[in-house]
């Protein structure tokens, strides 16, 4: 089996399950469930048979699927050692995740339906991990976004479910706007929107770099990814079920920006990558910031996922695209374990989601507190744990690069590391403070394995040695590159030391102002002005709503009135009404009087006349 | 002492047709019709064609407008009893008809070739014409030879018209069976 | 005779005019008719004119086709009127209008 017939089990499996449950199998749940978790393991197995078939070699397929003239759309997979990595992450996390919702969503009524959107999310998101070009890539992308869009408003009845699908979908195509103007802008400089030939063009001549090509790009990653100023919709997004959650909003659909991006990244000139890296740090800063007002458990991982977004963003805008790729993978691995554990306790608890209202969790469900702190002591960026090497490195090549930037996501690490250890302190220590997390008892294997297997993966995955030769090609060159970089050392025992001192400090403050199995959040007691503030999150949404109410709602009426009375009324309406003109007058001619028709004749006379003889 | 003649002639034919045109009785127009015909067959004459001239008394004055007389008196039309030029449409129409005169003749005596003022040309008496036109004779001879020569295809088709508009005009004027 | 071919123009351009003046103003379908006469007289007289100055024999030809035309058109044209008369009483053109519209 090649790597290529391999590529189209895995991309066209999940479409198949998709099909099939969306035709025969939305009542039976039992069998839906079955066809999707099946078709998640035929893509984990043949992606890993993809990539030991294809070594290290890139495979390039490709077909043409539309032409119109010069004009040519092609299909194909590109499969290159950043694809390669990126295919591995989504098959295992999203294999996981499959087997998880079994457990999670065992009661829910609509589960075929659940399951028909994983197996179309998967479908899509396999998309843009092997497309090879950028049309393709767009198309599914847009899928990517109808999936996201179909599993947040899972819960229909509930309305806040469906106003959160909307905004999502709606804030996203804001951003794909600029995508799709970037598509064809690069089609016209390029005459192709191929990404290895693009490579080569580049490559071969750096003078085809166009900061407008990348800036419009970028507005793509900006509206998936969630960077500043669009990352409105993902906490609101935290309405769909918590596998969705984790699935899409952690670990594969909001990197797929980040993943883009470095597949794009040598059409990128300095200007553009710096304002992309100050995005990241602002998203990491702000979103620290805003957690800590949070109440409930997935809101606050959302704003972690939203920090994390932001330290991806500024690994790429700082020229590390595989130090990108890195922290992208290893965060797909602990976020989803944190949401993926979020989802058991909120399924032990009985769907109480404030964390205020838990306590004492770790002796109630101590597999699930305990993978649980795994994740966090990874995110924080324990030494050892996969994310201490990929945010690490992030730091290192900030601070050799531009120190101020250190210094705010080295300050962002601590922030992280506080609203982290307040959400386990509250959550999981101390005593139970309702009546449901009293009552609360360790999930069922099928949601416990996963977060095992998720736990090993936040251990091990950083340990680069262990990576097979096939995965993470980029990941190690860039490494390399920051090795070689004078002043390394000097800087990694610095980072290595603030690092540290920034999750040991977090943790501590977190532990000692919070305390363990609180009530209530003391710093609204104690600091309600500063909790407020913080709760307000800077009044982005506030203001985006102003703006649709006031300036877009109107300008859009007046867009209407022009439709109705100019298009409609005047154009349409009004050529036909000349029509009907010419109708009426043409028949006034049909007046039975011979004199009437003498003159026209007399007239018609005159008229050829004066034609012969050149008058006219 | 013909150039008198042709100017008599041709003020009675002007004359005659005006008075034609706005007679309100119709037989009265019908006899000035006549009169206008047969001095246009006198100024044939100034132009040395006979054979035509006879032509037109016999058959136009003759026939044909004989035919309008007695359709005239068969149907018993009553006076034209409207005021020609009383209301608008006539008075435009009037104007309409001036004007197209005026530029007749304005068309006729402008333009860029002025067509000289040619006396007569003296008469062959050859009969038979070769070459490219059949020269103008006075005889009534050369008329046949033309007729069955270069327009014989004209000259039977114009009496398969006569055919067909006899048998239409038999056709048209049949009183229909009231039993059917 | 030193009148030349312009005088001639000029009769038939009148006569024509005449005749169209005719068809234009009256009511009477008859008197229509014979202005349309008047109107193929006026082309006669023309043809002849043009044949004889230019000393061809076509013209004249020409003139007996049109007198045969004539003829038979105004037979034709007279027995419809007869007709129309027949159904409607009447020959005056604004009272015949029943293909109005």
């Amino acid at each position: 089996m090649t790597a290529t017939q391999s590529l189209l089990v895995v991309l066209f499996a999940p479409l198949l399950s998709a099909v099939l449950i969306a035709f025969f199998c939305r009542t039976r749940h039992g069998l839906a469930s079955a066809i999707s978790v099946a078709a998640a393991a035929a893509i984990f197995i043949f992606s890993i048979l993809a990539v030991s078939v294809s070594g290290i070699d890139t495979v390039h397929a490709s077909s043409a699927w539309l032409q119109f003239g010069d004009f040519e759309i092609n299909k194909g997979f590109f499969f290159d050692g950043v694809s390669k990595t990126m295919l591995v992450m989504v098959a295992s996390v999203g294999f996981l995740i499959h087997v998880f919702s079994l457990g999670y969503m065992a009661k829910d009524p609509a589960r075929g339906r659940y399951y028909a959107g994983l197996s179309i999310f998967m479908f899509s998101m396999l998309g843009i991990v092997l497309a090879d070009n950028l049309i393709m890539i767009f198309v599914f992308w847009e899928l990517v976004g109808f999936s996201s869009y179909m599993l947040i408003g899972h819960y229909m009845s509930k309305d806040i479910a469906a106003a959160a699908a909307k905004k999502a979908f709606i804030v996203n195509r804001i951003g794909d706007l600029g995508f799709v103007v970037g598509i064809a802008y690069a089609y016209w400089h390029f005459g192709t929107t191929d990404l290895e030939v693009m490579g080569q063009i580049v490559g071969a001549n750096s003078d085809m770099i166009h900061a407008g090509i990348a800036a419009l790009l970028m507005c793509g990653f900006i509206g998936k990814s969630a960077q500043f100023p669009l990352h409105v919709w993902l906490p609101d997004a935290m309405a769909g079920p918590t596998p969705v959650s984790a699935l899409i909003h952690a670990a594969t659909m909001v990197a797929a920006g980040g993943y883009f991006l470095i597949r794009i990244f040598y059409l990128f000139p300095p200007e553009v990558l710096s304002v992309i890296a100050w995005l990241g740090v602002f998203g990491a800063v702000y979103a620290g910031f805003c957690a800590y007002a949070r109440t409930d458990i997935k809101q606050i991982l959302a704003y972690s996922t939203l920090s994390q977004l932001g330290y991806i963003g500024a690994a790429f805008g700082l020229g590390y695209p595989g130090i990108a790729l890195f922290h992208l993978i290893t965060h797909a691995f602990f976020k989803a374990l944190l949401f993926l554990g979020a989802g058991s306790v909120i399924h032990g608890c009985h769907h109480e989601q404030d964390i205020f209202k838990m306590g004492g969790l770790l002796k109630k469900m101590p597999i699930t507190g305990i993978t649980f702190f795994i994740g966090i002591l990874a995110l924080c960026g324990v030494y050892g744990l996969s994310g201490f090497y990929s945010k690490d490195a992030i730091l290192i090549a900030a601070g050799l690069g531009d120190p101020s930037i250190a210094i705010l996501l080295t300050f962002g690490a601590l922030l992280t590391a506080g609203y982290m250890g307040r959400l386990f302190w509250v959550a999981f220590l101390g005593q139970p403070n309702s009546e449901a997390a009293s009552h609360a008892k360790e999930s069922p294997l099928t949601m416990v394995v996963p977060l095992i297997v998720l736990a090993v993966l936040s251990v091990a995955g950083g340990w680069l040695g262990y990576w097979p030769e096939q995965l993470g090609g980029i990941i190690k060159s860039d490494k390399h590159i920051l090795h070689a970089m004078e002043g390394y050392d000097a800087m990694h025992t610095k980072i290595i030391i603030l690092g540290t001192a920034a999750w040991v400090i977090g943790l501590a403050i977190s532990f000692f102002f919070y305390g363990a199995g609180a009530k209530e959040d003391r710093l609204a007691k104690k600091a309600a002005p500063i909790y407020g503030f913080l709760r307000s999150r800077l009044w982005f949404d506030e203001i985006y709503g102003f703006y649709v109410e006031k300036v877009q709602q109107r300008f859009a009426l007046f867009l209407s009135f022009i439709d109705v009375f100019v298009i409609k009324g005047i154009l349409v309406r009004g050529s036909a009404g000349i029509v009907g003109l010419v109708g009426i007058c043409s028949r006034s001619l049909h007046d039975g009087n011979l004199h009437t028709y003498v003159y026209w004749f007399l007239a018609g006379v005159i008229l050829l006349w004066a034609a012969a003889s050149g008058l006219l | 002492m013909t150039d008198l003649l042709f100017y008599v002639f041709a003020a009675i034919t002007l004359i005659s047709a005006l008075l034609m045109v706005v007679s309100p009785n119709a037989v009265n127009g019908a006899v000035c019709m006549i009169v206008s015909f047969v001095t246009t067959a006198a100024l044939f004459v100034l132009l040395e064609a006979y054979f035509l001239a006879v032509i037109q008394v016999l058959v136009y004055a003759g026939a044909v407008m004989v035919l309008f007389l007695f359709i005239i008196m068969l149907l018993d039309v009553d006076k034209d009893t409207s005021q020609l030029l009383k209301d608008k449409m006539t008075l435009g129409a009037s104007i309409v008809g001036f004007s197209l005169l005026v530029i007749l003749i304005c068309a006729a005596f402008a333009g860029g070739q002025h067509l000289p003022e040619t006396a007569l040309l003296p008469v062959a008496e050859n009969p038979t014409g070769e070459g490219i036109g059949i020269p103008f004779t006075t005889s009534a001879k050369s008329y046949g030879y033309s007729l069955f020569t270069k327009y014989m295809l004209p000259f039977q088709v114009t009496g398969f018209l006569l055919l067909s508009a006899m048998i239409g005009v038999i056709v048209v004027s049949k009183k229909h069976s009231t039993d059917s | 005779m030193t009148v030349g071919l312009n005088a001639f123009i000029l009769l038939a351009g009148l006569l024509f005019a005449i005749g169209m003046l005719g068809v234009i103003l009256r009511k009477n379908t008859l008197v229509i008719y014979m202005s349309l006469e008047l109107m193929l007289n006026a082309v006669i007289i023309a043809l002849v004119a043009f044949s004889r100055y230019n000393g061809t024999m076509d013209g004249n030809l020409f003139v007996f086709f049109i007198i045969t035309v004539a003829a038979a058109e105004v037979a034709l044209g007279l027995a419809i009127i007869v007709a129309l008369f027949r159904l409607r009483q009447t020959v005056m053109v604004d009272q015949l209008t029943s293909l109005s519209r």
